[in-house]
């Protein structure tokens, strides 16, 4: 099982929202990471057939995935990043719905419906409309009909986005549960999401793939290391504006910085171990006088 | 899916309310359908069941084969109340008392004001005073005479040599002597059978509206469109969607309507030809196939408008241009009717708004020519519009299923 993207390109006009990306994904859980429009979205769209590319190809063990048509979708579970219902069905017709379209026999989806809403946390309130049920609610059931057909690729197009912390963890307990035997592609610009369950990490920027790898592979390629230094609050300024800092922490003595930087930055500074948020800023981060960044 | 499909369209408030409305108007529909009056022996004019019953029995006395002879007794009759004291009165009581004594004659009496008239378009409400019995045999003649004066003179370049032919033929193709029986029912029903369709047709155009369009609003279009049906068994199950509410909402109205019209004020009559309530019109039918053409021709245009508004959604991604259309294509026509121009007239003759009021299209003269052979308007439209409906539902599909989220 392979879902190889080869070259794929969109573009909206003069905007190269997807540029010439290629990779090659198998099973296991993937972290698509970037800032807000990066291109994460397009991709996926265009991963799930709903946009087609302009240029390029996305292919599933050799097979081009417009081509397979509904053969394609059968394998497809996806949950969008503006996840849309049906504010009068309850979770329990909605899921019943989903599972109609997706080809489930009603026998069939209605005991797969039974034991995704246990999964999911959603049981004892199958009856309640969706309308009624909480942000992290919705999410649940989103990820529940993503599972519907037991899909074997599954893209999550920013599930956690809106979720308060514990919803959150929550989210990604339930997602290591599932993730199974299936290709997983996870797109979120919340980098604890995937910090700990993805295989490997995508990091996209202006329609590219700037760095891939494991998480360790991702580390070691860092030229840049950590540094955690206490300087006097009146320098903060001048240390934001010269180095990438991920971490500003007020401290009896002043201020605590935690700074990217591939030489000391100052004297007295500790080198520390690198996690994926200064990976993340180390790719997508800016000196705050360089521009208007979106960290 | 088309369960579900359903249940999206009917749980909505929106739709509900729609409903709601559409079942209130259908009430008050009912109530002016059956609001007929009659005027008792004291001159006092009153409505409900009794009012209803009276007539009957009234108009009942005359049912029977139209011939001479019963002209006659009519023109006779007519003479008798005219003649008398009371309508000649300038009381009002004793001219509504002498008006009580006309009802049972009071439809075959118009056939006489038109029968009778100086010209095929004139028209005079006392003209069938001034008749003598003597007037009798002329009846049915002069239904051809006036008309074939009218196409020699006021409308001899209105149409070609082909179609003059046709009418003067239709005309003549008219069996004789008609059947009069009481027809109350069926006549009201004709009467107020244009607003209950249109009103149907504007509430189905906006429930159909959002089948299609209602994916991109709940943003749900995602998750349709990679599901594995959602680019085929899904769509067709939209349409199928649209179509039985269409069919069931439209039917069950009119079953409604019908039900209580002519329920309350009876069936009789439906065998009786149209002319009895329509005296010049071309088609020569009876009222229970006049009653068959309206369910049909109602049905034909709210199903092609209500699959244009799920075409115009599907393409738009949006209800509300979709809802605009029912209204744009049943009220601009009565805009442009003004324009006295044959190739608009004949335009507007084949225009969707026709098949809400196919009563009124048997009272016109829209005819179409085709390689010499001449075709009447409504098996016009009741062939165009079938066609043009099945037409939509590839289009629709293909619109639907193609459809990118960007």
């Amino acid at each position: 099982m392979e879902l190889k993207i080869t070259e794929l390109t969109k573009t909206f006009q003069d905007i190269h929202a997807v540029d010439h990306v290629s990779y090659t994904m198998t099973n296991g859980v993937y972290g698509l990471l970037g800032v807000n429009g990066a291109g994460k979205t397009t991709l996926m769209r265009m991963l799930c057939t709903l946009l087609k590319p302009t240029g390029g190809q996305i292919t599933w063990d050799g097979k081009d995935i417009f081509s397979m048509d509904g053969d394609y979708r059968r394998l497809l579970g996806y949950l969008p990043q503006d996840f849309g219902y049906y504010p009068d069905f309850t979770v329990y017709e909605y899921l019943m719905y989903i599972g109609s379209i997706k080809g489930l026999r009603p026998v069939a989806a209605k005991k797969r419906t039974e034991q995704l809403l246990k999964q999911v946390g959603l049981l004892k309130i199958k009856n309640r409309k969706m309308k009624k049920l909480s942000g992290g609610m919705k999410r649940r059931a989103g990820i529940a009909q993503a599972m519907l057909n037991d899909p074997a690729i599954l893209i999550l197009d920013e599930p956690t986005a809106g979720l308060d912390p514990s919803e959150r963890i929550r989210f990604r307990n339930l997602l290591g549960e599932l993730a199974g035997e299936r290709l997983v592609l996870l797109s979120t610009h919340i980098v604890p999401d995937v910090e700990y369950i993805a295989k490997e990490i995508l990091l996209m920027k202006d329609g590219k793939f700037c760095a891939s790898g494991t998480f360790k592979e991702l580390m070691t390629s860092m030229s840049e290391q950590v540094w955690r230094m206490t300087v006097r609050r009146s320098e903060v300024e001048h240390y934001l504006n010269k180095y990438k800092v991920s971490n500003v922490r007020s401290v009896p003595e002043g201020a605590e910085l935690r700074v990217l930087s591939e030489v000391c930055p100052l004297a007295g500074a500790v080198k520390e171990p690198a996690g994926l948020e200064d990976l993340f800023l180390h790719h997508f981060g800016e000196r705050s006088g360089e521009a208007d960044d979106e960290i | 899916m088309t369960r579900y499909e359903l249940k999206k369209v009917f749980f909505r408030t929106g739709n509900k309310i729609a409903l709601f409305v559409l079942l209130a108007m259908t009430g008050i529909v009912c109530f002016f359908a059956c609001s007929v009056p009659y005027t008792d022996a004291d001159g006092v004019t009153r409505g409900g069941p009794w009012a209803v019953a009276s007539l009957r029995v009234d108009q009942k006395k005359w049912e029977g084969i139209l011939d001479e002879d019963r002209i006659r007794q009519v023109i006779a009759e007519n003479k008798r109340i005219t003649d008398s004291p009371e309508y000649l009165s300038e009381d009002v009581t004793k001219n509504n008392i002498a008006y009580s004594w006309g009802q049972g004659i009071m439809e075959i009496r118009e056939l006489l004001n038109r029968a009778y008239a100086e010209g095929f378009r004139d028209y005079n409400y006392y003209r069938a005073n001034g008749l003598e019995e003597a007037d009798a045999p002329q009846f049915y003649g002069n239904r051809i005479m006036l008309l074939e004066e009218w196409l020699r003179d006021e409308a001899a370049d209105t149409f070609s040599e082909e179609e003059k032919a046709y009418l003067i033929h239709q005309y003549e193709s008219l069996e004789t002597p008609l059947y009069y029986d009481y027809m109350k029912g069926w006549s009201q029903l004709f009467e107020f059978a244009p607003t209950i369709v249109m009103i149907t047709m504007l509430v189905l155009g906006y429930l159909v509206s959002g089948i299609f369009s209602g994916e991109f609003t709940c943003k749900s279009d995602g998750i349709f469109f990679t599901s594995l049906y959602g680019r085929n068994r899904a769509v067709l199950a939209k349409i199928k969607a649209g179509f039985l509410i269409v069919t069931i909402i439209y039917f069950a109205v009119m079953l409604v309507y019908t039900g209580i019209t002519v329920g309350y004020l009876g069936a009789g009559g439906w065998k009786c030809p149209i002319q009895i309530n329509q005296w010049k019109s071309l088609y020569n039918i009876t009222v229970g196939q006049e009653y068959l053409l309206i369910l049909a021709g109602g049905y034909m245009g709210c199903l092609f408008i209500s699959f244009l508004c799920m075409l115009v959604s599907a393409k738009a991604k949006s209800a509300v241009t979709a809802v605009v259309i029912p209204f744009v294509l049943i009220f601009i026509p009565s805009f442009i009717a003004n324009i006295n121009n044959p190739l608009v007239n004949k335009i507007l003759g084949l225009l969707p708004d026709q098949l809400l009021q196919i009563g009124a299209a048997l009272n016109y003269f829209m005819l179409y020519t085709v390689n010499g052979k001449v075709f009447s308007a409504v098996p016009v439209l009741l062939t165009l519009y079938p066609a043009l409906t099945l037409a939509f539902i590839p289009g629709i599909y293909y619109t639907y299923r193609r459809r990118q989220i960007i």
